[in-house]
């Protein structure tokens, strides 16, 4: 997991790169650097520090055509000699590179027998000695040859001095070009290039890409291949944090248009699948939901969402564990959910689904990316870029998605299904309403900040959304939470509360209610202090719990959209009253384009 | 002059109870939010570089504004924690401010051309225009084309020559402003210290709502500038006049009528059979069931209206669920806020959020507040406060 830019023009290099390096931080900040080709030279500066304290620390570098890196440690540790560029033994070639070479010790080996030094612990260093060893004066051919002997992931950008070209290849990361006039760019994402170009150019897996000032050439197994130019529409304001601290805060604030957006896509659409789940006569059997993460806790809000409505059976299963032994009977359909449609686990678990005989449909954030072009079907969040590790508008996206999906397929009354539409549509609304009780929730996080451990339950549908608030605390706050089922807490966490140990309970108006008062009181009885989420009106819940978060009322189906949101607030103040780096939480990365 | 101050953080108390929840900067008017008016006025007028002051709900100007992009500035945000008048606010921004820089409110609706003489007329100048009755504002006395002094809302007024609030500076100010809180006062200091203010007139654009009714009467003066536009699906059958714009992914059903000008936003579902009268504003993902009749209001995003409804001189707030057969018929209000009320007839003033059931009738100028629930067929008349229960 890293961000890879490169640069080619007549610009001063090094400002553009780490300028477009600082966008890419996201995607991993634990080291960085940059490489300067001028004239006959070849100039490498990095270290294992963020973008920003890189730049104070940058020396005069002249050139116009560069490389740059920002790193997320998957062999070695974040330190100066393993961050990139890596360069060859004479320091003529450099390289950027994002994924893992799995056969990276065959060739260290070789590489070492064959009288090369390799100064780091990183799998990427083989990749310049490789290209210095096949070098016979052509730069491009050399690079060719190189990757052919590598094993794994290796999107990458290579540079030599001398040469008036870079060479970009792609496999299993993103990479995509910007086209600008006399200059390009390379990027592993848009937002990085937004400052200087709209026009990009996504390449595909086994793509290798010659980028000089005047234009791209780019081919695929030895072929020439033409690949259009796309438009980016979006700006960069999506970039930045418009007034606020963190972006997190910034994209828990833009629900409501995404909510809208999304929605709005969906309606001036066809009906979003009816290929896919088949007619009244002839439904489906199965539907298997994958996903990762956040996403996953949108899975399982899914079965209860499409079991609930359709009456079709649903399986939810992490992609991470479906990789290695999960199994659908041919003819199921399979739901795909990935934010940036990159994560590896989710792509590998789509594959294996598909091999054994199932459609797809990819719920995804990104326009272009490999589960978009892999799946028999996609619906795109209309979310934008989402900066902060902390995954929140894609959520909510993705729990429309799928809303949208359930609904028109619905086994209830036509009266019904106008009233779902109709409550469809009033959550933008609705999630304002939490947005604009923010104060409040804020008041109730010290209840939090002050403690190491937290349970959140909840049941039936809000039993995900008792999942995902517990990862939102822990992921930003560093408090350890556990999210659970309020009917599983007497199986074991009960022995675990006390007067230290809040428990944030989501309470809802349906055939929970009752069962979810009775965890309460039993949670209370063991000394812990409970914080619960009841909708508007409810005048219960206060007499049993320490203090209340009100949030909208709204069909009890929909209640994980409102509770997510306040959960999300409350993650937030409890991490900023914590001081934590809300932004960039330690040890994480947000796309997993590594196992 | 390159830069601006934008100074949005007051609340507009009087406009409750719209600006409960937002700045009155924030309040839509044909479509989009008064702010974004003078950030466009600005833009088309070359200064590009703005400072916006917020304080009062300020997450509704950064969640709208951004950083600028989409309207072609750049913005930079300063908070004023407390509001405790303009100049106060100003000093804010002390930090970011050029040499010579613009100050505008941020809720004062303008136009491109309110600010064309005034732009290159460099510091120290105060932009006026001449209103009808001047007593709301502050008269400002002139002799020549200088600034003689500033009276707050007079009893008398010497002159119909009022201060819209717009003003070019140059760092100078700061060390006026010291305790005084509003700039008027520190303007009156100037002047008494010899300093030579020039007054700027404009007959352009400067519209102020003071009251939850004026944003009915800024509304129509605004739609009468729109440029028509149709984005979405407009069904067989739909009958189109004028002036009328359509955001992207709506939809309008067959046997409805629009009569421009009108702005309906994106994402609206709008049909069969509506009838959308001059001069009407209509935000996004906004559904108005069949036989309804929406004329010379504003409704606000994400709202719900039944069908078979009449709506005339209305305001209804975002966010609002209306069920059948709702009236809101205009006449002479019976509402009055500090004593004053419209000077022409009104229908309903609704804040967000309400939920109203079928056959609701609203009196002439009545307000009903934010997240009011209104049981089947009861008649509203008064101010109801926020959050009222009307069985």
């Amino acid at each position: 997991m890293c961000g890879i830019v490169g640069y080619i023009g007549a610009r001063k290099a090094p400002p553009v790169l780490l300028n477009c390096l600082g966008k890419l931080e996201y995607r991993g900040y634990d080291s960085c650097g940059i490489a300067v080709a001028a004239g006959d030279g070849l100039t490498v500066f990095k270290d294992a520090v963020r973008v920003h304290a890189l730049v104070r620390a940058l020396p005069e570098i002249s050139g116009s055509t560069g490389i740059g890196h920002t790193r997320w440690a998957t062999h070695g540790e974040p330190s100066k000699v393993n961050a990139h560029p890596h360069a060859d033994c004479k320091g003529r070639i450099a390289i950027v590179h994002n994924g893992t070479i799995t056969n990276f010790h065959q060739l260290r080996e070789r590489l070492t027998r064959t009288g090369h030094t390799l100064l780091s612990q990183t799998d990427t260093e083989v990749l310049p000695h490789l290209i210095e060893e096949y070098y016979q004066g052509d730069f491009v051919k050399a690079v060719a040859r190189a990757l052919a002997d590598i094993e794994g992931a290796y999107t990458m950008i290579a540079i030599m001095a001398g040469e008036d070209n870079l060479v970009a290849a792609r496999k299993d990361s993103p990479l995509i070009i910007g086209v600008g006039d006399r200059e390009n760019f390379i990027a592993s994402d848009v937002p990085a290039l937004l400052d200087y170009t709209g026009r990009v150019i996504y390449l595909e897996d086994d793509d290798l890409a010659v980028v000089s000032a005047g234009g791209v050439a780019i081919t695929n197994q030895g072929e020439p291949v033409a690949r259009e130019e796309n438009k980016i529409t979006w700006s960069v304001t999506d970039a930045r944090k418009g007034g606020y601290e963190h972006f997190m805060l910034k994209e828990i604030h833009e629900q409501p248009r995404v909510i809208r957006d999304t929605l709005t896509g969906y309606i001036a659409a066809e009906e979003p699948a009816a290929e896919l789940i088949g007619t009244a006569d002839d439904r489906l059997e199965e539907i298997v939901i994958l996903a990762s993460g956040t996403s996953y806790h949108a899975a399982l809000t899914g079965k209860y969402i499409i079991e609930g409505l359709d009456k079709i059976r649903v399986r939810t299963e992490l992609a991470s564990e479906f990789i290695y032994s999960g199994y659908a009977a041919a003819g199921s359909l399979g739901i795909v959910i990935t934010q940036s449609g990159e994560t590896l686990d989710a792509l590998k678990a789509a594959r294996r689904l598909r091999e054994q005989g199932s459609r797809i449909i990819a719920i995804t954030n990104v326009v272009g990316s490999t589960m978009s072009r892999l799946a028999d079907k996609v619906i795109y969040t209309q979310a934008g870029p989402e900066i902060s590790v902390a995954a929140t508008k894609t959520f909510i996206a993705q729990l429309i998605a799928l809303y949208w999906l359930a609904i028109p397929y619905a086994r209830v009354d036509a009266g019904r299904l106008d009233d779902l539409v109709m409550e469809l549509r009033s959550l933008p609304g609705k999630v304002q309403q939490v947005l604009d009780n923010e104060a409040a929730i804020a008041a109730e996080a010290p209840r939090l900040a002050g403690c190491e451990n937290a349970f959140y339950v909840g049941r039936g549908i809000n039993y995900p959304v008792a999942l995902e608030g517990a990862l939102k605390l822990k992921e930003i706050s560093y408090i350890h939470a556990e999210g659970y089922s309020s009917g599983e807490m007497k199986h074991g966490p009960y022995a675990l509360l006390g007067e230290d140990k809040p428990v944030v309970a989501v309470v809802a108006p349906d055939s929970t209610y009752q069962a979810v008062i009775t965890s309460i009181k039993e949670i209370k009885a063991r000394k812990s202090p409970v914080l619960a989420l009841v909708p508007e009106g409810d005048e219960t819940i206060a007499d049993l719990a320490d203090a209340v978060i009100t949030v909208p009322a709204t069909d009890p189906l929909f209640s994980p959209v409102v509770n997510t949101v306040a959960l999300q607030l409350l993650a937030y103040y409890v991490a900023k009253e914590r001081g934590c780096p809300v932004d960039f939480p330690r040890h994480l990365a947000k796309t997993l384009t590594v196992e | 002059m390159k830069q601006a101050i934008i100074l949005a953080a007051g609340e507009g108390q009087r406009l409750r109870p719209f600006t409960v929840n937002r700045p009155k900067a924030m309040l839509d008017i044909a479509g989009k939010p008064i702010l974004r008016f003078v950030v466009e006025a600005l833009a088309e007028s070359g200064i590009r570089e703005i400072c916006l002051v917020v304080g009062y709900q300020k997450e509704h100007v950064y969640d709208y504004m951004g950083s600028g992009e989409a309207f072609g500035v750049n913005i930079e945000y300063v908070t004023q924690a407390t509001q405790l008048g303009t100049a106060h606010a100003l000093l804010q921004a002390r930090d970011v401010a050029a040499d010579e820089f613009l100050v505008l409110p941020g809720d004062n609706l303008i136009a491109a051309a309110t600010l064309a003489d005034f732009v290159t007329a460099g510091p120290d100048a105060v932009l006026v225009k001449r209103v009808a009755d001047p007593r709301r504002y502050g008269v400002v006395g002139v002799s020549g084309d200088e600034v003689s002094e500033i009276v707050e809302k007079p009893e008398e007024a010497g002159g119909n020559l009022v201060n819209t609030g717009i003003y070019a500076f140059n760092k100078d100010i700061f060390t006026f402003i010291g305790d005084v809180l509003d700039i008027p006062d520190a303007l009156n200091a100037m002047i008494g210290g010899g300093r030579v203010i020039k007054a700027i007139e404009t007959e352009a654009t400067w519209l102020d709502a003071v009251y939850p009714w004026d944003i009915i009467s800024l509304n129509s003066a605004v739609l009468g500038t729109i440029a028509a536009r149709q984005g979405g699906t407009i069904e067989s059958g739909v009958t189109i006049k004028g002036q009328v714009a359509i955001g992207e992914g709506t939809v309008i059903r067959p046997g409805t009528c629009i009569y421009g000008p009108a702005v309906i936003g994106a994402g609206c579902d709008i049909g069969p059979s509506v009838c959308i009268l001059p001069a009407t504003s209509i935000g996004d993902n906004v559904c108005i069931a069949s036989f309804t009749e929406v004329r010379n209001s504003v409704i606000g995003g994400d709202v719900t209206i039944g069908p078979g409804g009449i709506i005339a001189d209305s305001v209804i707030a975002r966010g609002g669920r209306i069920e059948g057969r709702f009236t809101a018929a205009s006449g002479r209000s019976e509402v009055l806020i500090n004593g004053e009320g419209p000077s022409g007839n009104v229908g309903a003033i609704i804040g967000e959020d309400v939920s109203i059931q079928s056959g609701v009738s609203v009196r002439p100028g009545a307000i009903i507040g934010n997240g009011c629930q209104i049981q089947m067929s009861r008649v509203i008349s008064g101010r109801l406060p926020d959050r009222s229960l009307v069985y």
